[in-house]
């Protein structure tokens, strides 16, 4: 066993995209496995991209252990902002957006009116970031600044090729979050050192990721127990009001 | 479990960065039960290959069973390039030859008759040419699978398999282009499953890009592997069977 804590995955993914599938059920059979109380799940492929209804409802019906981000494409206008109320009334716990499979960049104004609303609702917003152009961690630390009340969490860490802008802005944007699910080791020690564990949430990226190999990533890091609980879980619990 | 690791570095630093010794990553390939790792340069792709190679194979000499040095060479040195190759792989002590193309700040189709020169060369040794991939605009994985097409006698490998957001292409491409093979280096498990599924287990070798940082990401890249949901068998041959297949053509591993 290596979990002593409660754990919180504040990264999973629902849905079929590419080569990548997962249901509910195979995720809460899989956190058993690796003794995760509680995942937060975003839609991915066609519920991300175009079928925000599907994508959402998944996430959302998904059980009591599972807490759902909604999403919805940006370019939908008005429509994509009654798409993320109902994901409220159907207790949603977040926002998610990820710019390079909805086809926009995060400065655009076409977005600014999502990211208002979950400023509105109190939400954290995740945001995939990674490959240039559209996943710059940068572009989203720039919608960041504009709402600095609001929590913006860096989906998969800038993963891959942006890990050496990450400790910077970190450093920059103090409304700024990461999830550790496809950042190795040394990144996430670099964080917990130079800034705390405070603004740093577990993720698994299941099923693209395997929750052994991101639990034994943190225990190798040998980081204090406080810091262990905040990452595990209390960072989540406080971010998505859980 | 028999593992070679076919994408490590080792050199003093990286820009301000120490990087671990030769001394520490036998030892960490000690502790994780690694046979042998395939190590390039850093600060070579940043200039002055040669005094680079001479370094790094200095240092490999010292672990010459566990350290298998391979080459770089500045393709924007043009002619000069394919002679500094050319040295290097008449140096059995070389096995292979690293190229990473945004570092060394060149689009291949830039440079193609210098390009195509140097996998000739390559090809003529028998020595794998091992790219970095995954990252526009000078190595996305595409750009990499036509630098194999030009030259199908040259073995071409996808230093990261796609990395992040070109997975499944690289899964396409190693298993359309015959002599592209997949390094997997920073995917993960359920990237693998897909990579071996699609390309086939035989075009698929671990590596870990240690040295580039700590220890632990040579655990947490035995771990990919482990938890992907392999078959035993086909764990065996991207842990081992394939880069010792590749490595074998240039005499043994």
């Amino acid at each position: 066993m290596l979990n002593t804590l409660p754990v919180i995955d504040a990264h999973a993914m629902l849905g079929e995209e590419a080569h990548l599938h997962l249901d509910a059920e195979t995720l809460l059979r899989r956190m058993d496995a690796a003794e995760v109380t509680m995942a937060i799940a975003r839609p991915m492929g066609a519920g991300l991209v175009v079928d925000h209804a599907a994508g959402n409802a998944l996430v959302l019906k998904a059980g009591p252990r599972i807490r759902g981000l909604v999403t919805a494409n940006p370019w939908w206008g008005g429509k994509a902002l009654d798409a993320v109320a109902r994901g409220r009334d159907d207790g949603a716990v977040g926002l998610f957006l990820d710019p390079t499979r909805q086809g926009f960049m995060p400065t655009e104004s076409i977005a600014m009116p999502l990211f208002e609303r979950a400023a509105e609702y109190g939400w954290p917003v995740l945001v995939r970031t990674g490959t240039y152009v559209c996943a710059d961690l940068l572009a989203v630390a720039e919608v960041a600044r504009r709402l600095p009340a609001t929590p913006f969490i860096a989906g998969f860490g800038g993963f891959a090729d942006m890990w050496f802008d990450l400790p910077g802005t970190f450093a920059a944007i103090p409304n700024l979050y990461v999830d550790t699910s496809m950042m190795i080791g040394d990144g996430i020690r670099a964080l917990v050192t130079a800034h705390g564990p405070s603004r740093i949430v577990f993720g698994s990226a299941e099923p693209r990721n395997r929750y052994a190999v991101c639990l034994r990533t943190l225990e190798r890091l040998g980081l204090a127990e406080d810091a262990r609980r905040a990452i595990l879980h209390d960072n989540a619990k406080r971010l998505f009001g859980l | 479990m028999r593992i070679i690791d076919f994408h490590t570095h080792l050199d003093r630093h990286w820009l301000g960065q120490p990087l671990p010794t030769a001394e520490a990553m036998v030892a960490a390939m000690d502790r994780f039960d690694v046979e042998a790792s395939c190590v390039f340069t850093v600060m070579g792709f940043y200039g002055n290959c040669e005094s680079h190679n001479e370094a790094l194979v200095t240092e490999t000499d010292r672990y010459p069973d566990r350290l298998i040095p391979f080459a770089t060479v500045d393709p924007k040195d043009g002619p000069a390039a394919a002679e500094e190759l050319e040295q290097r792989l008449s140096d059995a002590r070389f096995r292979g030859v690293k190229l990473h193309p945004w570092l060394q700040a060149f689009a291949p189709s830039m440079l193609k008759e210098t390009m195509t020169g140097l996998l000739r060369v390559a090809a003529r040794h028998d020595a794998p040419v091992i790219f970095h991939d995954g990252t526009p605009p000078y190595c996305t994985t595409f750009q990499v699978a036509e630098v194999a097409r030009w030259v199908p006698e040259a073995t071409i490998i996808l230093g990261h398999a796609g990395l992040a957001d070109y997975v499944d292409a690289a899964a396409q491409l190693i298993r359309d282009v015959p002599n592209l093979y997949a390094c997997f280096c920073g995917p993960r498990g359920g990237d693998l499953l897909h990579l071996v599924a699609t390309g086939g287990a035989d075009k698929v070798l671990f590596g870990s890009d240690f040295g580039a940082a700590t220890w632990e990401l040579l655990a947490e890249r035995i771990d990919d592997v482990v938890e992907a949901g392999l078959t035993a068998a086909e764990a065996e041959q991207v842990f081992y069977g394939n880069a010792a297949r590749l490595l074998q053509r240039r005499g043994g591993c």
